[in-house]
């Protein structure tokens, strides 16, 4: 093909002309790709971290339009909480799901001799639920009897806790000690109880020390064959018949609000990125200009001696395809690299850039950065393809 | 070509008119030319500038439709004619000298010599056919391999004359062809071109050098558009 030949030798002939040109299609592509693996990488990231709450439905106790109430603090006011009657009710209902209920509060407490006393959130949860609960150990049992508790992976690590280690609760060890039996593997963010920075103690140890008959949460997980928004309706319908009493959060619609939202984010960032791309675009339809005025009479020879329209138009389509696709290819393999650099960067992980959703984000990169290449090529292509002969013939 | 083209004029033109539409009034560039070239000629056309050579060698070449009458090449009239149609008749039919040599910087002499017939072809061609043309033009075949920017006036004009030969046209078309030569090298060229003609190519040359009109065996002669003899 003497077309694409022409085309290949023109590009080597303006040769820092069409590598700037493809710079500016590699910077798009890099921006356009790597803030996708970016969004892709967050998404997968924070999926990781929320997927193994994805069956809950969280009851608490309704606070009011004004009030608050945490997810698992026990800053609360006293009223509201949840009580054993009104679990009683969700466990019923719920049905064959599983109620959970979920005690806790913030305790000061000391793990080792001549330590400072650190405050954390201690849980009390019945250990006959630990296995509901989903929680995978890092060393340990979860059979953690009276006197003993489980503590999250970074808790252990910021204070040095091992199996065995005691822990010292409440002030100069009023409430007592607690002994490690197990150290629960990191379950980031999560909506039932957030395990990381907090002690498991029994539920009984809990109302023995705190006198407690009522519940901060009722944690509720589901069985497959349920939906949670169907629990979650029941709950309302159950509960908040007369006045609304409790608050439900569905953990799987949550999700799905979370993930709704990351995706805005990711297609807000790639959009920014896209800038660049119509700059690139903009500087390849100048260079294709350029291209063509240059040759005007090169045009005219060529239409004179019996080149039709559409071989001249070819022989530009392919000038602006040669570039789009070599800087397309380069920004898509150096996307993967600043995709690394950022995700490392941000994200403290790479874990999340070797996965189907980081190609797509590649192969849309690089198909765009060919689409605005071949697009910005056509008004010069055809605008060469359909110079007057004999006009073209003339030019100097 | 028709079977019968052999015995119709290659070039017919008749009460031929080109009239250019200008805000100060129409222009009529060409006015009543009728003329025809029989197979094997070597015809001159000559006239002052403005006289409307130029006009009259688009027409020729098929650059260009009239506004009047009608042009027949080999039979075949070319006012109805698409621009496809046109770009394809000048492609298999014509072959163009031009006084600026312009050949493309970016082939080698193979490649711009062999241009049109690739253009015909649609694919890859012997360029064994691009040599036996080149040696025609007594081009030396060191040269064959370089760019047009390595080789001489009159070489390059060798090389024009080859590329317009390649896909045997019925006309040879050339625009002052030694116009950017030497009197030497003008002169070597026009040998060969009458050459070519005693082998029976048909050639209209365009020029203003009544020297390099000798060389033909009729001349054209137009003045305002119209040939005065």
């Amino acid at each position: 093909m003497i077309f694409w030949e022409i085309a290949k030798r023109n590009i080597r002939l303006h040769f820092l002309r069409s590598t700037l040109a493809m710079l500016g299609i590699v910077i798009g592509v890099v921006a356009i790709a790597s803030m996708g693996i970016l969004g892709n990488s967050m998404v997968s990231m924070v999926s990781d971290s929320l997927s193994s709450v994805g069956d809950s439905v969280i009851v608490t106790p309704y606070a009011g339009g004004g009030g608050t109430h945490g997810l698992g603090g026990g800053t609360s006011a006293q009223n509201l909480k949840i009580t054993d009657q009104q679990f009683q009710q969700i466990k019923r209902a719920v049905a064959p799901g599983v109620a959970i209920p979920v005690l806790s509060t913030s305790e000061r407490m000391k793990v080792g001799v001549g330590k400072d006393d650190i405050v954390a959130t201690v849980y009390g949860i019945d250990p006959q639920y630990l296995p509901d609960l989903n929680l995978k150990l890092i060393s340990g049992s979860l059979n953690n009897g009276n006197s003993g508790c489980l503590v999250g992976s970074e808790f252990a690590k910021d204070n040095n806790i091992k199996v065995g280690s005691r822990i010292s609760m409440g002030t100069d060890g009023s409430k007592g000690t607690l002994r490690v039996t197990g150290i629960i593997e990191e379950r980031g963010m999560s909506f039932d109880v957030s395990t990381d920075n907090a002690v498991l103690a029994t539920q009984d140890w809990f109302d023995n020390t705190y006198s407690r008959d009522d519940y901060d949460e009722v944690v509720v997980k589901v069985k497959s064959g349920q939906d949670t928004a169907d629990v979650k309706t029941i709950i309302e319908k159950q509960l908040n018949k007369r006045d609304k009493i409790v608050s439900v959060i569905d953990s799987k619609a949550t999700l799905a609000t979370i993930y709704q939202t990351f995706g805005a984010i990711t297609t807000f960032v790639t959009a920014i990125g896209g800038i660049s791309m119509v700059v690139a675009g903009v500087s390849i339809f100048n260079i294709m200009m350029m291209s063509v005025n240059e040759r005007v009479k090169e045009i005219g020879i060529m239409r004179s001696i019996g080149t039709q329209k559409k071989e001249v138009m070819s022989m530009f389509v392919y000038e602006a395809a040669i570039i789009g696709v070599i800087g397309s290819v380069v920004g898509g393999i150096l996307s993967l690299v600043a995709g690394y650099g950022i995700s490392a960067l941000m994200l403290n992980s790479t874990k999340y850039l070797f996965t189907f959703a980081t190609a797509l984000s590649v192969a849309e990169g690089v198909g765009f950065g060919i689409v605005v290449c071949l697009a910005c090529g056509l008004y010069p292509a055809w605008q060469a393809a359909n110079l007057n002969p004999i006009d073209a013939l003339r030019h100097e | 070509m028709t079977p019968d083209s052999d015995n119709q004029p290659v070039m017919l033109f008749r009460d031929v008119a080109k009239v250019y539409p200008l805000p100060a009034g129409d222009v009529r560039a060409l006015d009543g030319v009728s003329f025809q070239v029989d197979r094997g000629e070597f015809i001159s056309v000559m006239g002052p500038s403005g006289s409307g050579k130029s006009t009259l060698l688009n027409l020729m070449g098929c650059l260009d439709t009239p506004t009047e009458g009608d042009i027949y090449i080999s039979g075949t009239r070319i006012g109805d004619m698409t621009d496809m149609e046109l770009t394809a008749l000048r492609r298999d039919r014509i072959g163009f000298i031009f006084q600026y040599f312009n050949l493309f910087p970016l082939l080698n002499i193979i490649e711009n010599v062999t241009f049109p017939m690739m253009l015909k072809s649609q694919n890859a061609v012997d360029p064994e056919r691009g040599k036996e043309v080149l040696r025609a033009v007594q081009l030396d075949e060191k040269l064959f391999t370089h760019t047009p920017t390595e080789l001489s006036g009159g070489q390059q004009q060798r090389v024009a004359i080859a590329r317009a030969l390649i896909n045997n046209p019925d006309i040879l078309l050339c625009d002052e062809p030694t116009g950017n030569l030497d009197s030497k090298t003008g002169a070597g060229i026009m040998e060969l071109m009458t050459d070519l003609n005693r082998k029976g190519t048909t050639i209209i040359m365009v020029t203003h050098d009544p020297h390099i009109a000798e060389y033909s065996r009729r001349t054209i002669l137009i003045a305002d558009g119209r040939i005065v003899s």
